[in-house]
């Protein structure tokens, strides 16, 4: 995506963001069950690990589940999605203009979003870091080792902000080749036109990972940025919001009290505890305050899975990828991700 | 092309040797540029066949690790995706319907090239049951077809699609906005004049984001309709912007007298039109509309930032899986021979209309 498109997105954004109704509480949800499919984003090419196509054109990743968990919680079926193609610059716009019903599509909560384009996020799913990766032969153990060397990263992007400033802080410098698509930027890496190579931390992960020799590379433990992704709706409908949110601590949830699609029915015949039984719907009341069945979130675990399921089969050990969870696990696994409480 | 021109130049006896040397080394100069020249064509080439043939892999039931291992090309990359890259998101069940689809508009074109179909009713046939037959086929709903929205299109047919619907809606618009700016009326004239500077002074790029993510928020609810159409509409529009003036610089180029000499023989505006003027603008304007049509083609690509998965996106989002990340070349070298088919094709048609219409023209 160009500069140009970039920023006639953004003034389109801005603009629908004063035109455009604010969504009433519950009305998203309302027009979900009405048109029976929950619209969601996917991409215009693919982001991997978070939105890609497989053989048989069926769209799979992080963000995908995510918005199959939802759709879940809501119908009680991950077929009820609509993955609907867009690029990053049209997130915006299309979610404002009601094709989509939210973004998860690896997006970062920030101020100009919540308040310039009227947006309003849910609890982070995914901490996103900013990494750079370096050629092993270099020897390098950290970027400031790095002084006087070259950085490939892509061009106009929130990178090349992050990377600069964190150069200038350090008192580092270093030569920053800028390229234009991911392709182009890992190619030149990879070639040794650069000695390393900064980008969204999954992106560089998976990049080694797939190296033609991924034991030759290796990456820095700086972090130069840290963006938190969170599901991100119109402003003004709270039970929507509420629905995101909840439909992620479930996830987590889950994770935490150990209840995975394999042995959710023998847990939910069987609750260990009065709040476990009342999260699977063996007791009622986890669905009537959201507008949803009381067996939305067993009906979530059993048909997608638990948040770890969703990250190893997207991400980490069950994908090509195998990236490590790090400060994406459970707060009792050493992360910073915790589900909020079903009382 | 001035193959029907009978030039018969004396055939000269030489030996094939030396007709070699005379050619290509009359000069120690030209021989060395030929041995340079020569050099690095073979090197391309052979590096090219190299990659692509002697050392690629086609097993199509292997990796990245075999792949890897023979050096070359890795074609089974296209064995497992091909039809993400030829269909995108189409409902992977129902892909040979879209198959189909692309048959049909490859056989409307193909007809309508035949100069025994060039007849305003023949044509609109053919056009007609195409249409119905591509949109019935890519649409569904019918004869117990499951429907497919619009927004689940992709790959070649979509590209197809927008192609041949910007160029069918485009033309008639160029026509009547050329004999617009052409008219001596300022009140038909100006208007004409004033949107074909305004569309050509937009990039095609904010034409289609209007189009699909603007106009919505203006337009009446039952106006809106599918975005798709809207972002056709944008793309004829501009098409149309472009032509009109190719097709004014061929009335442009008509001697006064042709149209002097019609009216003197009495003949109405219509038979004037269609009979005297529009055939000769179309043949002097003829290499730039076949210019106009391959950009036409090529700028279907552009609809990939309103949110289409076109042949290229589909493609991105074919080697942008964790299996085959590093088989990008491979399928770009593969769409990029889907495109050069099309385009070739479109510019050796145009190369067999010139030398038609050329020789139309040496007989008189």
């Amino acid at each position: 995506m160009d500069g140009y498109a970039r920023t006639f997105l953004t003034a389109a954004g801005v603009a629908l963001a004063a035109t455009a109704a604010q969504a009433g509480n519950g009305d998203t949800l309302k027009a979900v069950q009405a048109r029976g499919k929950l619209n969601c984003p996917g991409d215009i090419g693919s982001y991997l690990g978070f939105a890609e196509v497989d053989d048989k054109g069926n769209w799979k990743g992080l963000d995908i589940e995510l918005c199959r968990a939802m759709a879940t919680a809501i119908f009680g079926d991950p077929a009820s999605v609509n993955i609907v193609p867009i690029d990053w610059a049209q997130r915006w716009p299309a979610l404002q203009s009601g094709d989509i019903d939210i973004v998860i599509k690896a997006s970062g909560g920030t101020l100009s979003r919540d308040t310039e384009l009227g947006l309003q996020f849910s609890m982070s799913y995914y901490l996103g870091t900013t990494k750079v990766l370096a050629h092993k032969e270099l020897g390098l153990s950290s970027l400031k080792d790095a002084e006087g060397g070259s950085v490939c990263l892509p061009a106009a992007t929130t990178i090349e902000t992050q990377v600069a400033s964190y150069l200038e802080a350090n008192g580092i410098t270093m030569e920053i080749v800028a390229l234009a698509t991911n392709e182009e930027v890992s190619n030149a890496y990879f070639s040794g036109r650069c000695d390393t190579f900064a980008q969204w931390g999954p992106v560089v992960a998976i990049a080694a990972s797939q190296a033609e020799d991924p034991d030759a590379h290796v990456l820095l433990p700086d972090v130069l940025a840290l963006e938190p992704e969170v599901m991100i709706m119109r402003q003004g409908d709270d039970n929507w919001v509420d629905i995101a949110n909840w439909t992620l601590s479930a996830l987590l949830f889950a994770e935490q009290e150990g209840i995975t699609s394999q042995n959710v029915d023998e847990i939910r015949a069987n609750p260990p505890s009065a709040e476990v039984g009342k999260f699977l719907g063996a007791t009622p009341g986890v669905g009537k305050g959201l507008g949803l069945s009381d067996d939305w979130a067993y009906n979530v675990i059993r048909k997608v899975g638990n948040y770890s399921e969703i990250f190893e089969r997207s991400l980490g050990m069950d994908s090509p990828y195998r990236m490590p969870r790090e400060m994406t696990a459970l707060w009792k696994d050493g992360g910073v991700l915790f589900p909020l409480v079903f009382d | 092309m001035t193959q029907t021109t009978p030039t018969r130049a004396v055939p000269r006896r030489r030996g094939l040797w030396r007709r070699l040397r005379h050619d290509y080394a009359a000069t120690p100069a030209a021989a060395l540029v030929t041995l340079v020249c020569g050099t690095i064509l073979v090197a391309i080439a052979w590096t090219l066949i190299d990659w692509a043939i002697l050392r690629a892999t086609f097993d199509p039931a292997a990796g990245r690790e075999a792949c890897r291992a023979a050096g070359g090309a890795c074609w089974p990359v296209i064995a497992a995706r091909w039809r993400v890259i030829l269909f995108g998101l189409y409902p992977y069940d129902e892909q040979w319907r879209a198959a189909l689809a692309c048959l049909v508009v490859a056989a409307v074109i193909l007809l309508s090239c035949l100069p025994r179909m060039w007849g305003l009713g023949r044509l609109a046939a053919i056009w007609a049951t195409g249409t119905a037959l591509f949109y019935l086929l890519m649409r569904g709903g019918l004869f117990g077809l499951t429907p497919v929205n619009e927004q689940q299109w992709g790959g070649l047919p979509l590209t197809l699609f927008v192609f041949v619907a910007t160029a069918v809606i485009g033309m008639p618009m160029a026509i009547v906005l050329a004999l617009m700016r052409r008219s001596s009326l300022p009140g038909i004239a100006i208007p004409a004049g004033l949107l074909i500077d305004a569309i050509r002074s937009l990039p095609l790029l904010s034409i289609l984001f209007t189009c699909a993510i603007v106009l919505p928020l203006v337009l009446p609810d039952f106006l809106i309709g599918e975005k798709l159409y809207r972002v056709v509409f944008g793309a004829a529009l501009f098409f149309a912007a472009y032509q009109a003036e190719i097709i004014r610089g061929g009335f442009q180029a008509i001697p006064r007298g042709q149209e002097e000499a019609a009216k003197a023989l009495g003949l109405g505006w219509r038979q004037r039109l269609v009979r005297i003027l529009l055939p000769q603008a179309f043949r002097l304007a003829l290499p730039a509309t076949i210019n106009q049509f391959v950009i036409a083609f090529m700028e279907t690509a552009l609809i990939v930032v309103v949110g289409f998965m076109d042949l290229l996106a589909s493609a991105n989002t074919a080697f942008r899986t964790g299996e085959w990340t590093f088989a990008h070349v491979e399928v770009y070298a593969f769409i990029a021979a889907i495109y050069f088919a099309f385009v070739f094709g479109l510019s050796r048609y145009g190369a067999f209309l010139e030398a038609r219409m050329d020789a139309g023209q040496q007989r008189s």
